[in-house]
């Protein structure tokens, strides 16, 4: 064994030591994963089942939204390859209008989520992340089983929902990028389809 | 006849889009085209699109209204009470497939729901069972070829039943084939019965998915994307909640090799 190997051996467990002590105080393990979950869903379904007019309840569902889940990050997931090959301008174009429609489509929503209930299950890490698991129940279907995953490196958000074992994020990387392919994988066309399509729901 | 035909469609349409129009392969120099390529893994996807734009037509003109109507005029427990006694005709497939997988607790919960849903639930009208601690899961003759080791091929839009590919196209004749209601009697009554049986389960399952894809219709650019996308991962989740299943499962310890 060459003493560069040794070292090199000798160094390995150290430098992960120091990995582990330097990863960010705040990222999440898999309790206060699970107790993240629970606060964003109590919350969620507290402003669904009050009193406030349905635009004020929108409003309280878009800011929850805005600060319980990732939205940068899951819209560059959702992007894919193609976020490397945006200009700064299609990128900051993009991740605007993903926000937009990511937070329009859950608080259009809120009449839905009046009457669910849920239950908390097991807390999983995966590679970079939590899966926390969930049964919700609407009233008059059969209940859906729900996972949350939250960033356990970066700061503790979700950064996908899996319902029914369909992911959020990949659906919709897959749309992007079959649109994208029809498209000359040119991402300008898939801002302006995006622009369009907010334009429509107003 | 009605059999025959109803057990050979999913063969023949198999067939069809065999012969039909493949997609051209990416440019192999292109690294990234070629994932993508490999990640959708639709190698008939124009045939499949043209497939998709036909049902899709169908389905604005036939089945979704068929299903608005279902849903506005039918009131919530008459639906329910139909739901039910659709899930128990199709018991006997779900109970075979459970056996099949090697999953005696499934198949127990489907011979219990068979046997309690048929009788204290009226003839499956009503689902005692749940309530009894023995859940309705689905289980048909694709899953059971995954839990064999079978791979899923590669995406097949069918007409009429859309999303599958051969594997699940395949199952889907075998679930039909193996179905006792196909078999017991004939004559005008017992066929009739089999098209309500048949239609009933079409625009009942068309009901329930009519908000969600409504909104995917909307939501999406690329609904035929999504639409492969949604059935691939929700049919990996389903098979894998399957095989990850091991309740019952008895786990004798393996023989001693023999020795000669």
């Amino acid at each position: 064994m060459s003493t560069t190997t040794r070292r090199l051996l000798l160094a390995a467990p150290a430098a992960l030591g120091l990995g582990l002590l330097a990863r960010p105080a705040r990222a999440a393990d898999p309790d206060s994963a699970t107790a993240f979950v629970d606060a964003m869903l109590r919350e969620l379904l507290a402003i669904a089942n009050g009193n406030q007019p349905q635009a004020a309840k929108r409003a309280a569902l878009a800011r929850v939204v805005e600060t319980r889940v990732n939205l940068d990050a899951v819209a560059r997931f959702c992007l894919g390859r193609f976020w490397r090959t945006a200009t700064p301008q299609q990128q900051a174009d993009y991740t605007q209008l993903f926000r937009r429609w990511l937070i329009r489509s859950v608080s259009d929503k809120v009449g839905e989520y009046q009457g669910v209930t849920y239950t908390m299950g097991r807390a999983t890490r995966r590679e970079g992340d939590i899966s926390v698991s969930t049964v919700v129940n609407r009233p008059g279907n059969a209940p859906n089983r729900v996972e949350w995953v939250v960033d356990a490196e970066g700061p503790p958000m979700v950064i996908d929902v899996i319902a029914e074992g369909t992911s959020l994020r990949l659906t919709q990387r897959s749309d992007y990028a079959s649109f994208l392919s029809r498209n000359g994988n040119n991402v300008q066309a898939l801002i302006d389809a995006l622009r369009q399509q907010a334009a429509a729901a107003g | 006849m009605r059999l025959a035909l109803r057990t050979c469609l999913p063969a023949m349409l198999l067939l069809l889009g065999a012969l039909a129009g493949c997609a051209t392969p990416p440019d192999p120099a292109d690294p990234d085209a070629v994932e993508d390529y490999k990640a959708a893994n639709d190698p008939l996807e124009p045939t499949n699109r043209v497939i998709y734009e036909v049902n899709d037509g169908l389905d604005a003109v036939i089945l979704r209204p068929l299903a608005l109507a279902y849903r506005n005029v039918v009131p919530p427990p008459a639906q329910q009470g139909v739901r039910n006694v659709l899930d128990n005709l199709a018991s006997p497939v779900v109970l075979a497939n459970d056996m099949m997988q090697g999953k005696p607790k499934r198949a127990g919960d489907t011979f219990m729901r068979l046997v309690i849903n048929s009788t204290l639930g009226m003839g499956g009208l009503l689902d005692p069972a749940t309530g009894m601690g023995w859940p309705r899961h689905d289980a048909d003759f694709g899953m059971t070829l995954a839990v064999w080791g079978a791979g899923e091929g590669p995406y097949l839009f069918l007409p009429v039943f859309g999303p599958s590919n051969p594997r699940d196209a395949l199952g889907r004749g075998v679930d039909m084939a193996m179905d006792p209601f196909a078999w017991i009697g004939k004559g005008g009554t017992v066929e009739a019965l089999g098209y309500a049986r048949t239609g009933a389960n079409a625009v009942d399952t068309r009901a329930r998915f009519l908000g969600d894809l409504d909104r995917m219709r909307a939501q999406a650019l690329d609904p035929y994307a999504t639409l492969r996308s949604l059935y691939r991962q929700n049919r990996q989740s389903t098979i894998d909640g399957v095989i990850a299943d091991e309740r019952g499962v008895s786990r004798a310890p393996r023989p001693a090799s023999i020795r000669p």
